[in-house]
């Protein structure tokens, strides 16, 4: 703990009160006052071992020692206040549930192109827009014209 | 159906019927035949008691009419005996004894060919089959219809037409309303025999309406027999023999004829379809409705096919007084453009001169605001050639109430006096023309302007040689003609007995003469009425007690209503002086005479010529969609039937005015279609009998005043372009097609 203390401390005199401030928020300990999760989190940071990034921003930590077993992967997601366990890309899944002990960066080296379609989270949830809709539904934008008829458009004459 | 009841006695297995002799032909195991006593022809005993004969009805209510009392014969159709009139054919014997022959080569009104051989019926003491079609019905011959041998014959040729039939009904759009698919299921074998590969034979190239799949021809020759004999164009034939005969033009032709679109009905199978309805709908996912059509003034009686909120295509429907079973093709494909180029919403025109839609509440006040600024006698109320009587008695009805009295219908001439309904009918009536021997078209080209008039003098002169005299511009016809003169000073030299054709006129039993609805625009129109006056008072046989032989052929649907309803412009200087223009359809009117500063309501449901002098537009609704009462040219008053429902936010013409009536704090007493109608009934009330045909009470023409002499000018040409007349068929892309590849040049 004393460590966190001075490592703090050490950053504040390195770049300013202000911009430790702003990168306080960046990374979410001002978030960590409302919301327990993203503060077990960091708890759990300290310590563990940053096995990798993916494109997205998400942090995966190990922790091999003093760690209760398949507690040991974990994932720090880069939003700090939304977020949800589809925002992690197919190449880590595998990873972080232990299918499998190739990080996703290993993953993807291997088959760079093995998935044909960007992986995109579940917006569930977020609005009418990211709702699915049939193809015959009133909301479905790419709907089909029922009118059988065409109506006259007025131009401009004399 | 009939042919549904035939199926049912063919399918049922007849343990009574008589077998005449055991064949040994008829021994041969033959599994292809599916009437099992075939196979046991010693099976079936010859019925020894004649079965008690239930009471049959003739087929479609097929009447017989005894010219002549000595004339009667005697036949017996499966032992039911009926009284024919000599020279029937066993076919027809047969459909008045109740019994429905199947046939693909025979035709009602066409000449008998008797080539596809599937009516063979067996006679007794014939050796063979017989082709009922063709053979004449002899007294006392004794026919038998659903004997083993008339099925087994059937069962035959059907085999050989399916044999060359390609197998595509499902993708055939004749497929649900065939004749050879329905009568192959009553009276084909279950399985085929055949294991060659068919012929295939080129399409050909019809024009723009009639589509063509000539390998499922099955050379019945009707659509031959219909271009020569109905349509008066000798442009099909029939080339090749044996298995290399086909159907076609010889050298690739369109078929330029105004009613080749009823070559699609008349073929049994899916060789001739309509081009613009191709793989657009089934015929039993179609509702008919069944009404009548507004594109010239005949009235032809039509049923629209729809299927929800589109018109998918338009067929005729039986009316032997006015189009029989045919119809023009503009009556037939004028449909498209019921879904083009609609108007709406109403719309109003800002001071930029772009239209902008508003709602009717907004509309209407603009109106009535501005018709309370305008003088009564400057107000102007025109009907189009599309108005139903309904509509236009309320038009009337609300200007009258204004004070205006300037209302008329357009393609009703200056000159056109509606004083007397024997001076705008045709008083002969449509079917009456049959009984003509003698005409002479004044001023009129029947072929553009009233195609199923002029088929019916085409049957005339086809049938009893009638002669046919013309007077006007070099036209085309499709029978014999005497082109007579182009100018009325002819008239005046058939008057004086100079010309050769007057004697043919005072020798015929019943000559018609048929004016053309063009010559109340000329100058000279009540000269030429006083010489068409003269020449009735001396040729005596033109008008008599029995027969009335002048007549007027009108142009427009809504003509004879709005003359019946007295739509007559007060002063002739009407659009000059007007300040208010009240256009219901009517998009033909010249408004060129019109101050700029007038205001113009157009009222009606195309974009189309009215639109542009508009200032205000209320969207109305198509003959297709509304309730509208109509008289044909020979004064037959019809109705329409809504097939859809309108577009939009359109409304019904007489409801529209109605609803400005009220805005204008003039309300108009009535609410409904029936309140116009008993409106209507104190005007016109013949215009209240429908499916009727009221004639003229007095006969002749009105004699008009101050009859001076005829001008040489030479008549005109109505009507230009056959196939683009009004809003609907100038908005239409097939009429467009047609109109660029078919019309005359």
């Amino acid at each position: 703990m004393a460590s966190v203390v001075r490592n703090v401390l050490k950053s504040i005199r390195e770049k300013g009160l202000v911009s430790f401030a702003r990168e306080l928020r960046e990374e979410g300990f001002l978030n960590c006052l409302s919301d327990g999760n993203l503060l077990q989190t960091k708890i759990h940071n300290i310590g563990a071992t940053l096995v990798g990034v993916d494109k997205v921003g998400n942090k995966y930590y190990e922790k091999l020692h003093q760690t209760q077993y398949g507690r040991h992967r974990w994932v720090e997601y880069a939003s700090k206040d939304r977020y949800n366990a589809s925002q992690v890309p197919p190449e880590w899944h595998g990873w972080l549930h232990f299918i499998t002990d190739h990080t996703g960066d290993e993953l993807l080296m291997l088959k760079p192109k093995r998935y044909g379609l960007d992986h995109k989270e579940n917006f569930s949830g977020e609005g009418d827009e990211y709702i699915y809709h049939s193809k015959g539904h009133t909301l479905n934008p790419g709907q089909r014209d029922w009118t059988r008829y065409q109506s006259w458009q007025p131009t401009k004459t004399q | 159906m009939g042919l549904g009841s035939l199926a049912s006695r063919a399918l049922r297995s007849s343990s009574s019927s008589r077998v005449l002799s055991t064949n040994p032909r008829y021994n041969l195991i033959r599994t292809i035949v599916s009437t099992p006593e075939l196979h046991k022809p010693e099976a079936a005993t010859e019925a020894a008691s004649e079965p008690d004969l239930p009471k049959r009805t003739p087929i479609a209510g097929a009447r017989v009419h005894f010219p002549n009392p000595d004339d009667v014969i005697e036949v017996f159709v499966d032992g039911y005996p009926v009284k024919i009139p000599k020279g029937m054919t066993v076919l027809q014997a047969c459909s008045v004894a109740g019994v429905d022959i199947p046939r693909f080569c025979y035709h009602d009104r066409l000449s008998i060919a008797g080539n596809c051989r599937m009516c063979l019926v067996e006679v007794e003491k014939s050796p063979k089959p017989v082709a009922s079609c063709a053979m004449p019905a002899l007294p006392g011959m004794k026919i038998k219809t659903d004997t083993p041998i008339a099925k087994k014959a059937r069962e035959g040729v059907m085999e050989f037409l399916l044999m060359n039939h390609p197998l595509d009904c499902p993708i055939c759009d004749q497929g649900g309303e065939c004749d050879l698919q329905d009568q192959s299921m009553a009276f084909g074998s279950d399985r085929g025999r055949f294991t060659e590969t068919k012929r295939s034979v080129v399409d050909k190239n019809l024009g723009p309406l009639v589509k063509t799949v000539m390998t499922r021809c099955i050379q019945c020759t009707r659509c031959v027999r219909f271009a020569s004999e109905i349509a008066g164009v000798q442009d099909l034939g029939m080339l090749g023999r044996g298995s290399g005969e086909e159907i076609g033009t010889y050298v690739e032709k369109l078929m330029t004829s105004e009613l080749s679109g009823n070559v699609i009905d008349i073929c049994p199978v899916g060789a001739l379809t309509s081009k613009p309805f191709a793989f657009k709908a089934r015929n039993w996912e179609l509702k008919g409705t069944e009404t009548i059509d507004v594109t010239d003034a005949v009235g032809s009686n039509i049923r629209i096919d729809s299927r929800g909120p589109e018109v998918m295509r338009i067929v005729p429907r039986l009316n032997e007084d006015i189009n029989e079973e045919w119809i023009s093709d503009k009556t037939r494909f004028c449909y498209d453009g019921l879904k083009r180029q609609r108007l709406s919403d109403p719309m109003i025109r800002g001071a930029d001169g772009h239209f902008k839609p508003v709602s009717w509440r907004d509309a209407l006040a603009v109106v009535a605001e501005v018709l309370h600024q305008v003088k009564p006698e400057e107000i102007v109320g025109v009907a189009g050639k599309l108005s139903d009587a309904e509509s236009m008695m309320s038009l009337k009805d609300f200007l009258n109430r204004m004070g205006s009295n300037n209302i008329w219908c357009e393609g009703n001439g200056k000159y056109l006096d509606a004083d007397l309904r024997s001076g705008y009918l045709m008083n002969t009536s449509i079917s009456g023309l049959e009984k003509a021997d003698c005409f002479l078209l004044v001023g009129t080209q029947p072929r553009v302007e009233a195609v199923m008039v002029n088929a019916r003098i085409r049957k005339t002169v086809r049938a009893t040689k009638a002669k046919v005299g013309y007077i006007g511009p070099p036209t085309d016809f499709n029978y014999d003609h005497d082109h007579l003169g182009t100018t009325p000073e002819t008239l005046a030299a058939i008057l004086d007995g100079n010309h050769p054709f007057s004697a043919a006129l005072s020798t015929a039993k019943n000559p018609a003469i048929i004016i053309g609805a063009g010559i109340f625009d000329r100058q000279d129109t009540a000269a030429i009425l006083s010489l068409l006056n003269s020449l009735s008072a001396k040729f005596k046989n033109l008008i008599t007690p029995e027969w009335n032989g002048l007549n007027v052929l009108l142009l427009n649907a809504a003509q004879a209503a709005a003359l019946d309803l007295g739509l007559i412009p007060e002063s002739d200087s009407g659009m000059e002086s007007a300040k208010f223009v009240y256009l219901m359809g009517a998009d033909d009117t010249n408004l060129d005479d019109l101050p700029k500063d007038a205001f113009v309501v157009y009222q009606g449901h195309h974009g189309d010529k009215g639109v542009y002098r508009a200032n205000v537009i209320f969207p109305s609704t198509v003959f297709s969609e509304k309730e509208g009462t109509y008289e044909n040219t020979e004064g037959c008053v019809q109705q329409t039937v809504p097939a859809v429902p309108t577009v939009g936010d359109a409304r019904e013409d007489w409801k529209i005015i109605r609803a400005l009536s009220e805005v204008c704090g003039v309300r108009l007493p009535y609410d409904s279609i029936s309140g116009v109608r008993s409106r209507i009934k104190n005007v016109a009330p013949n215009l209240l009998r429908v499916d009727e045909r009221e004639a003229a009470v007095f006969s002749g023409l009105l004699k008009p005043e101050g009859s001076g002499k005829v001008s040489a000018v030479p008549f005109g040409v109505t009507v230009e372009n056959f196939y683009m007349t009004d809003a609907i068929t100038r908005a239409s892309k097939i009429m467009a097609q047609c109109s660029a590849l078919l019309a005359k040049k």
